[in-house]
């Protein structure tokens, strides 16, 4: 890595991988949070509005391995996770690995596969290793899933159940671009994701994770993250409730957040740019039309600390 | 700070009231200009309190009052100031101030119910009337007045528990009685010997002054003796009747005074009181043919002839009432006017009526006093009877055989129209302030005053029957019941304020913004508070950057674990403060309004610190 401050370079990176995703920056640093806080991404958003080229571009700037897996409904866990192949010139079982062992996984509609399949990729995603016929296969590092899910469109899915939208850290939807950015993407402005150069190698990377893992909270920061968890739970709000394990990726990307904005402590500023990625899906257990639970959430606690 | 407030209690005119309290003002206000150490001034707030405190028992009218409270507070929160160092703000100081006074008034409510009073300090004044600064005067020469100003300045204000006014034919309160008469003016004589047995205080019973009774609120007169009907029972200690029939108060003639009468039982010792040669005396040949006239009365058989003689005479001339008589000859003044000129004002009937009465041999004394007065009826308060310089009246007294002595208003025969009710006129806004503040005061003054010693006796009687022997151990825990009462509220008052500096801070910082029209939305972190005021206010969005980072930087980043940060915290603290103070004053001048912190700028007052 570089000796400059972390952040400037991030920033450096955020910039280059906006070059290539038009109009936006601010999904960008999410995800780039997303993966410093070594937690996985879901993407909710319509075919065509650049998920691959967010995950790829990202995958590239670090100099990290890429795969894409479309997910269908016949798909199988080995599929993903890969088998173990008779070797006739040994005579002996080798693993054949799969997709699943890349640094970023793009798992592109997710929510087409079968459950079982889902719960492979989750298990793996938790566990960061995969066994296969009793042996286990720990996986690269860093490791990073960016699941994809297209909300519109319902039919023939199996819809990730909550306990499985919670080992997701963030989910965020990146949106149609501005007039202005589609524009410049009309008229061939933006670049192609191998057209970035790689800013950062993959121990940079875990460098950054490690760093982000030390940004300082303080007992202020931490009645606030409480006071916030408390509210989930108090049960006189909308949404289900906050788990511990929300609280710990709130809190990891929060300070993913504030080394990002350059500061080597997290703020209750930081909490609130990452609350909605973080907490919506949580909050609203993947039902459509619970918009705002994480707004609601905000409000209801005194943020003037 | 310190200085200021200080400073700023020396200056209360309030305290320049009393004499004592004059030397105090004065020393401690110089004594601030040489005070180095900390010791120095605590000592000059320390005095400043005292100062408040004797003021206040010497004057506890309502104006001085508030006066005091105020002084009180100011003097409270420069000592504050001075105790706590580095400065706080100025209304959070006032504010504490504040909360020390109201947690120390269950003590002194305790103390004003319990504590035994103290008799008047002031002594008796010897002489009957002294220089005359009002309507009155102790000579009364109606002959040298050619023309008398009408002065509306206030003279008194009486309230009566009933709340109504007397009628107007009994609004007689005499406060002089002359009973020296030299041919053309008449004086106060020697006081009366006291009889033996004369109480010196006045007999009271178990009735409360506001129950039939009246409560009289006296301008600073001059004068020992007070405005009386002759009949109210004095019920206030100061109050001494004289058996010449005068009411004297103890209280310094220069102030204003105040005392309450009860209702009378009709046998005044003043009336009862047989005559002396000299009310009979007249000096021979000054007005011929007054005397004259007199001496055809005395031959009437009875002293109720002769009197009801004088008034069929004075009803049967041509007297005209004016108060621009002209002078009256140095020569046989009484003559001139009874039988030439006969015109005048009361000066003059009273005075030729009692020559009269005196030829006649009957014993009679000019009095002077008040009579009449407008009813006034504030808002808020206590309705009263409002009596003016212009209300000054004389009348005469006669001793009529078997009655003992008895009122005569000679004026009343000639001018009817003159005695009735005197309704003046006045109207705007000035008067009716004052009219409201006099019956606010009338109210506090009833307050403080109903509950005088005797109250207090009948509640201590109350609370202890006959074991008034325990008194003293009532008072003792009384006061420490209050006393950690009044602790326990500054302590409640002190939680629900915050104690922590630097949550001060921020809600000073929150408060000045919203006084500027920027309030937090609900959620809202100070930082995006900071953002939406730097929209609203370009010039200030580093500024308010600065403050809030300042302020962020003590909750949430890493402080050092060592022994340094107890001062490095101070400095921060500090450095916030100056801070936001400044944030504060450019608010204040982009909004062209006058902020904390130019008052001491205007009167040039350093920190102490």
């Amino acid at each position: 890595m570089t000796t400059a401050p972390p952040h400037s370079a991030l920033n450096a990176l955020v910039a280059a991988i906006s070059q290539v995703l038009l109009g936006k920056e601010h999904q960008v640093r999410l995800a780039l949070a997303c993966l410093l806080a070594r937690g996985h991404l879901l993407i909710e958003d319509l075919p065509g509005v650049g998920k691959t080229t967010l995950a790829e571009a990202l995958a590239r700037s670090f100099g990290l391995a890429f795969k894409r897996v479309s997910f269908t409904s016949d798909l199988l866990p080995a599929d993903l996770t890969g088998v173990n192949v008779f070797d006739p010139a040994s005579g002996h079982f080798h693993f054949q690995s799969g997709p699943l062992f890349s640094q970023v996984l793009l798992a592109d509609e997710i929510n087409r596969a079968s459950p079982r399949t889902q719960s492979a990729l989750l298990e793996a995603m938790a566990a960061g290793r995969v066994s296969v016929d009793g042996t286990s296969h720990p996986l690269p590092q860093p490791f990073l899933v960016i699941a994809t899910q297209n909300g519109l469109d319902q039919g023939g899915t199996s819809p990730l159940p909550e306990s499985q939208l919670d080992r997701f850290l963030m989910r965020l939807s990146l949106g149609f671009p501005e007039r202005q950015a589609e524009r410049a993407l009309l008229q061939g402005l933006a670049r192609r994701p191998e057209a970035i150069a790689q800013q950062l190698t993959p121990e940079d990377l875990l460098q950054l994770q490690a760093r982000t893992a030390c940004q300082h909270v303080s007992e202020a920061l931490l009645d606030y993250l409480l006071d916030l968890l408390q509210r989930s739970r108090d049960g006189q709000r909308r949404g289900a409730p906050l788990s511990p394990r929300a609280g710990l990726g709130l809190l990891a990307a929060a300070r993913a957040w504030s080394l990002l904005e350059g500061r080597d402590h997290v703020l209750p500023d930081d909490v609130q740019a990452v609350l909605a990625p973080v907490c919506e899906h949580r909050l609203d257990g993947g039902q459509p039309g619970g918009g705002g639970l994480s707004h609601d959430l905000r409000t209801g606690v005194d943020g003037l600390r | 700070m310190g200085l200021l407030g200080l400073g700023l209690a020396g200056l209360q005119p309030s305290l320049l009231l009393g004499g004592l309290a004059i030397g105090l003002g004065v020393l401690t206000t110089l004594k601030l200009l040489e005070a180095r150490s900390l010791e120095e001034h605590r000592l000059v707030g320390l005095l400043q309190l005292v100062g408040c405190g004797v003021v206040a028992a010497l004057r506890p009218d309502l104006g001085p009052s508030l006066l005091l409270a105020t002084a009180t507070l100011v003097a409270l929160s420069g000592l504050l100031a001075l105790e706590l160092g580095e400065g706080l703000a100025w209304p959070v100081l006032l504010r504490r101030s504040a909360q020390v006074l109201a947690a120390a008034l269950p003590v002194t409510l305790v103390l004003f119910l319990l504590l035994p009073r103290l008799g008047p300090i002031t002594p008796m004044p010897g002489d009957r009337g002294a220089s005359a600064a009002t309507g009155l005067s102790d000579r009364l020469d109606p002959g040298s007045i050619a023309a008398l100003a009408t002065r509306h300045d206030p003279a008194a204000r009486v309230a009566f528990s009933g709340g109504q006014p007397p009628p107007p034919g009994e609004r007689y309160w005499r406060v002089l009685v002359h009973d020296r008469f030299d041919g053309r003016a008449w004086s106060s004589g020697t006081p009366l010997p006291r009889h033996p047995d004369d109480p010196r205080q006045p007999p009271r019973s178990s009735a409360s002054p506001t129950e039939n009774g009246q409560l009289w609120l006296v301008e600073p007169s001059g004068l020992a003796a007070v405005p009386w009907n002759g009949w109210g029972r004095p019920l206030s200690r100061e109050l001494l009747p004289d058996p010449g029939g005068e009411l004297l108060h103890r209280g310094p003639p220069g102030q204003r005074r105040a005392y309450a009468l009860g209702e009378g039982d009709g046998t005044a010792r003043w009336q009862r009181q047989p005559p002396l040669p000299g009310d009979l005396l007249l000096p021979e040949g000054a007005n011929p043919r007054l005397e004259a006239l007199g001496a055809r009365w005395a031959q009437l058989g009875s002293d109720g002839a002769r009197l009801q003689a004088a008034g069929t005479w004075f009803r049967s001339q041509p007297f005209r009432y004016s108060l621009e008589p002209g002078l009256l000859p140095s020569r046989a003044p009484l003559d001139t006017f009874l039988f030439e000129r006969r015109l005048g004002f009361c000066g003059h009937y009273a005075s030729a009526f009692t020559a009269l009465m005196r030829s006649a041999g009957v014993p009679a004394r000019v009095v002077s006093g008040y009579r009449g007065g407008s009813w006034v009826r504030p808002l808020g308060g206590v309705p009263y009877l409002d009596l003016r310089q212009s209300d000054a009246h004389a009348w005469s007294q006669v001793w009529l055989q078997g009655r003992g002595w008895v009122e005569v208003d000679p004026t009343a025969w000639v001018a009817e129209a003159q005695t009735g009710q005197g309704t003046r006129g006045e109207r705007g806004a000035l008067v009716w302030l004052q009219q409201q503040w006099w019956g606010l005061d009338i109210a506090w003054t009833r307050l403080w005053l109903g509950f005088d010693r005797e109250g207090q006796e009948s509640l201590v009687r109350r609370l202890l029957g006959a074991h008034l022997n325990w008194l003293g151990a009532l008072l003792v825990a009384a006061v420490a019941t209050s006393l950690a009462l009044g602790l326990g509220l500054l302590g409640w008052l002190a939680r629900g304020q915050g104690s922590d500096p630097w949550r001060r801070e921020r809600d000073s910082l929150l408060r000045a913004l919203a006084r500027h029209g920027l309030t937090p939305e609900p959620g809202d972190t100070l930082a995006q508070v900071a953002a939406r005021g730097g929209q609203r206010w370009p010039a200030l969005a580093q500024e308010l950057e600065h403050v809030v980072a300042l302020y962020q930087r003590h909750w949430f980043a890493p402080r050092p674990a060592d022994a340094r940060r107890p001062s490095l915290e101070r400095r921060q603290l500090g450095e916030l403060r100056r801070s936001r103070r400044q944030l504060q004053r450019q608010l204040g001048r982009l909004a062209g309004r006058l902020k904390p912190g130019c008052l001491s700028r205007l009167i040039g007052v350093r920190r102490v610190d």
